[in-house]
């Protein structure tokens, strides 16, 4: 620990040597959308003259900062789907530009062309990096044409998806609860509405979205697997508009406007589901008394006091309700807060205060006068992040501080009246976590690039409340009744983060990376993917923090100025301290879950190859994924490495988008993925009356193969100046394969001495048409 | 116990009626074919009369359902008394005891001997519990009312109890395993819905006219853990649920099967 700090420091202290040495002059500003004061995340900012070439990416606040020498230059700024901007400046003191870039319309070819203006992807050393671009969702053909960033993450390399229609996801052989999702910082436990068909990201409100696969920089941690960071938008700080969708089973709206000119601005959006509402009206009696519908809000303001501070406040509240009257009531939800102050001490330094609070709470109600009962829970957080990056001429370092309360109430049961079920309250959990986190973005050489952080990850389990230690046999060994705050139990962990690209010439690069992650916060499902009845765990002195390794190995090329960018990446992962439970494990409302437990190990390795085709009428990408899950538990398969359910050898997706004329485009995309691995019978026996199946080997088999095609439509009305709408058509599985959802085996309806096995396929073809407008 | 069994039907019932595309279909599997493995299946009753224990093996999935019977093997039971009782083989693979009633609170030991293997289990016999009445539970889940049976007892206080229930209805038994525990339901008056799902599961209630039987058994913890594993795999969630796997026997030896000391209680219903 005392080692750990003295390191921290002497490496911070070593930065102003560093950079005192050299007298050079700074250029900094934010670069945003013309139209719409909407700042640009990861926009290419450029400074070239005769001998000097110096590019960086915009922050996540648009933020940059360029040091190098007096001169002559030219600025060129450059974001994707946007018109390049290029300025000539004279560097003699220090200078601040703002840059707008105004949007390129779509069918105008214009793009980037700039020589190497791009080739951002071949040089910035980050690897295992994917973002979304929010304009190609408006096209890819979706489930029931709600589009949705969790479905579109899904067809990129390495990313699995959590079963048919679902939005959990698995990555590079992860568990669905090791991703690390992030909406304007904030932790969202729970991103699946309505059973998992859709997502909590309503795609009208969020402007970025980032998802690292591998060498996740040291500000991130918490999570072994990924993180899928993604961000809402500000608000249109120039003028009030307004936009919305009415789709076949949800409708949605944003308003967003200036509240003081340029200086304030805000966006609201909402959206509610009516499938519920939509059965009625067709009469469909079996759905006559019940609720089935989600609704949420993303609501954002930002204040800029002045140049050098902003202050933004963003929130989200969303709500599942499904519910038979007289008999069954179930709602989930997630709550998130967010308060960030942005100060630039200088034009060098930039700032983020965060203060985050986040809540996921869950109920189930059964509603019947002799087993009537309440079971709630949740998890709340509140956090505290203090992040600075400090731009120089060859180093960009980010350092911080990040701390976080965590309260997780595992089961309240209330029932009334003369309930056969009895109230039971199970004791709250509390725990705190600190990190601490240096990194540096260090331009070696030309070709050379390094990202080498550290993060100290701390974490303790808090009283109060009477903690039991088990032994593997489900006894209690020991037991101890802890106050309010005191420590129960604490973990150090240290988490090196380490890329590195070299640059082969300005159209190919290898890129390396290692990284250590580690997490506290552990769910225990018994469906393989994020359900609303998920309970969540901490570290404690029974469960030990997951600890993640990762390397990763990559090339990457350009050709034809960026309108085809390739990846191929392998990598190798090993876990330890993995969760999964015993035989007959009752996990809900039990105060003894951690004596229900078993720990293990998992190694997973693969290759992802990405190939993307970013101008031209014909957009899109293709993407394969060959790899392998495995896990380890004591107890399980004898002790041998066993296939985890989402190892799927092959995932193959394609997304195509085609501009057909100014009005209409046609999109399709195709996925196909080897089966699930499953535990089939390898045999039968009759016990109790019934046939009863013998295992042998946990998931050595396989469900049958997935794919499906999908293919989609959009056309533009007549756009006036003040209006625009759009069509969008989708049919989802288009071919109607009968994909499997579940397998189950039974004796044969007509001939009870055989068995037989039947597969049950959730979605046919569905078409669907949503209408958008704008205003 | 009662309320999350009662939960997840609700919830698998609910989704099968909102999941209006889904279909099922019959399909070809590759199967790994196990040897046959030994199965124990034994039961003391609190009621005066035969006791029986079966021995068996195990066949291949693909094979027809008829489970070849162990003959020739030594079976003894014991109990924490001094007591003992041989069983002999009255036909091939039923090793009986004519007259014989498991006393509340003892503990019974089984020791079978196959081919020079012995297998042993104990379980013991808890205090015994009745059912109340039997009635008939209506849901309606805004189409046509659903029937299911329901078994009301009284649970006593103070002490952990299982149990499991058998139904049948018609004459066949239910292919559900039924098995609860009074871990949220201590000391109650309780009703228990037991949901049918038909011959082939593809019936999701009782219809007038039908005849139903219920017989109660009161378990032991280890018997109850035993019926409990089983009745998770029979859940059907997302992309198979529970993970399967052979329920934990209170047999050692790796026999397959287990060893239940339990009391029963029956009732009849007719469904009105």
């Amino acid at each position: 620990m005392k080692i750990t700090f003295i390191f921290l420091f002497s490496f911070l202290s070593s930065f102003p040597l560093i950079l005192s040495a050299q007298q050079r002059i700074t250029i900094s500003g934010t670069v945003k959308d013309g139209a719409t004061g909407e700042t640009l995340i990861g926009a290419t900012v450029k400074l070239q003259n005769a001998t000097q070439n110096i590019g960086l990416a915009t922050n996540a606040y648009g933020f940059y900062s360029i040091t190098t020498a007096a001169g002559e230059y030219n600025l060129t700024v450059s974001y994707s789907g946007y018109q390049i901007s290029t300025q000539k400046i004279s560097l003699s003191k220090a200078l601040t530009i703002n840059v707008a870039l105004s949007s390129a319309s779509t069918l105008q070819e214009v793009q980037i062309s700039a020589g190497d203006l791009k080739n951002e992807n071949v040089k910035n050393p980050q690897m295992g990096l994917n973002k979304i671009n929010m304009k190609d969702l408006d096209n890819v053909p979706v489930l029931l044409g709600e589009k949705d960033v969790l479905k579109a993450i899904q067809f990129l390399p390495g990313v699995k998806s959590g079963g048919e229609g679902n939005t959990g996801f698995f990555v590079r052989g992860g568990a669905a609860d090791q991703n690390l999702i992030l909406l304007d910082e904030a932790t969202v436990y729970n991103s699946a509405h309505l059973l998992g068909f859709f997502s909590t990201f309503n795609a009208d409100a969020i402007k970025d979205v980032s998802l690292y696969k591998g060498g996740m920089p040291a500000q991130y941690g918490g999570r072994l697997s990924s993180v899928l960071d993604v961000k809402m938008q500000d608000g249109n700080d120039k003028k009030f508009g307004v936009e919305g969708g009415i789709g076949l089973i949800a409708s949605r709206i944003k308003a967003e406007g200036p509240l003081v000119q340029n200086k304030s601005s805000f966006m609201i959006s909402a959206r509610r589901t009516y499938i519920d509402l939509l059965l009625k009206a067709f009469g469909d009696s079996a759905l006559k008394k019940n609720t089935l519908n989600f609704y949420d809000i993303n609501a954002k303001v930002n204040y800029k006091f002045d140049d050098k501070n902003t202050l933004y406040l963003s929130g989200y509240f969303g709500q599942d309700n499904i519910g038979i009257k007289d008999l069954f009531a179930n709602d989930w939800g997630n709550t998130t807060a967010t308060m960030r102050f942005n100060h630039i001490f200088n034009n060098r330094l930039f700032s983020n205060t965060s203060l985050i609070y986040n809540r996921y709470s869950y109920a189930v109600e059964l509603i019947d006068e002799q087993s009537n009962a309440k079971v709630k829970s949740l998890i709340r957080d509140l956090n505290f992040k203090q992040d600075f990056q400090y731009f120089s001429s060859n180093h960009l370092l980010r350092f911080g501080l990040q701390g976080t309360h965590h309260q997780i109430t595992p089961s309240d049961i209330t029932a009334s009246g003369n309930s056969s079920i009895n109230p039971l309250s199970i004791e709250k959990r509390y725990g705190v976590e600190f990190g601490a986190y240096v990194s540096d973005e260090w331009k070696l050489s030309e070709k050379f690039n390094l990202l080498i952080g550290l993060r100290l990850s701390q974490f303790s389990l808090l009283g109060p409340g009477k903690i039991n230690t088990y032994n593997p046999a489900a006894e209690v060994i020991s037991s101890k009744t802890y106050s309010s705050g005191e420590f129960v139990k604490n973990y150090f962990n240290l988490e090196p983060r380490f890329s590195a690209s070299y640059t082969l010439n300005d159209k190919n690069s290898i890129k390396a990376s290692y990284n250590r992650n580690t997490q506290n916060i552990h769910i225990l499902s018994n469906s393989g993917t994020s359900a609303p009845t998920d309970q969540y765990v901490m570290s404690s002195n029974n469960i030990k923090p997951e600890i993640g390794d990762q390397i990763a190995l990559g090339y990457f090329k350009n050709t034809e100025d960026n309108g085809y960018e390739f990846s191929a990446e392998v990598y190798y992962k090993w876990l330890q301290n993995q969760i999964d439970y015993k035989d007959g494990a009752d996990l809900t409302a039990n105060a003894e879950v951690e004596s229900l437990l078993l720990y293990g190990k998992g190694r997973a390795y693969g290759v992802e190859l990405y190939g993307k085709k970013t101008k031209g009428r014909l957009t899109g990408w293709i993407s394969y994924t060959l790899s392998k899950t495995e896990r380890q538990f004591d107890g399980i398969n004898q002790g041998t490495y066993f296939p985890a359910r989402q190892d799927r050898t092959h995932d193959l997706s394609l997304v195509a988008m085609y501009n057909l004329s100014k009005r209409w485009s046609v999109s399709a995309n195709y996925i196909f993925n080897t089966g699930n691995a499953v535990t089939y019978p390898a045999g039968k026996y009759n016990v109790g009356g019934l046939t009863t199946y013998y295992y042998t080997d946990r998931n050595a088999n396989r469900m049958p193969n997935t794919s499906r095609l999908d293919i989609g439509a959009t056309l533009k009305a007549k756009e006036t100046r003040r209006f625009q709408s759009s069509w969008t058509f989708s049919i989802y599985n288009v071919l109607n394969t009968k994909n499997p959802y579940a397998i189950r085996f039974r004796d044969k309806e007509n001939d009870p001495s055989r068995t037989e096995a039947v597969q049950t396929s959730l979605f046919g073809i569905i078409p669907s048409v949503t209408y958008n407008f704008k205003f | 116990m009662t309320m999350l069994k009662q939960i997840k039907y609700i919830a698998i019932l609910f989704t099968g009626s909102i999941a209006w595309s889904s279909c099922e279909k019959v399909i070809d599997v590759k199967l790994d074919n196990a040897e046959s493995q030994l199965v124990i299946e034994g039961t003391i009753t609190d009621q005066p009369g035969q006791q029986l224990i079966k021995i068996s093996k195990s066949v291949p999935y693909t094979e027809n359902n008829t489970y070849p019977p162990v003959s020739g093997a030594v079976v003894l039971v014991t109990d924490d008394n001094g007591h003992s009782w041989t069983f002999s083989e009255t036909t091939p693979g039923f090793y009986t005891f004519p007259a014989l009633k498991g006393e509340t609170g003892r503990t019974y030991t089984l020791k079978a001997t196959v081919n020079n293997v012995v297998y042993t289990a104990s379980s013991s016999m808890p205090a015994p519990v009745a059912i109340d009445f039997l009635d008939v539970k209506v849901f309606n889940f805004g189409g046509d009312d659903q029937k299911q049976a329901q078994v009301h007892y009284k649970d006593p206080a103070g002490i952990a109890n299982q149990y499991r229930f058998v139904m049948k209805v018609n004459g066949i038994q239910s292919k559900q395993v039924y098995a609860e525990n009074d871990r949220l339901s201590d000391g109650n008056d309780v009703p228990s819905v037991l949901f049918f799902t038909g011959n082939n599961d593809d019936q999701d209630q009782l219809r007038t006219g039908d005849v139903v039987d219920i017989e109660m058994q009161c378990i032991d913890k280890n018997v109850f853990l035993y019926w409990y594993t089983l009745s998770q795999q029979s859940s059907n969630g997302p992309s198979g649920g529970t993970t399967p796997g052979n329920p934990p026997s209170n047999i050692n030896n790796k026999a397959l099967g287990y060893f239940s000391v339990h009391t029963v209680s029956k009732k009849q219903l007719t469904v009105q």
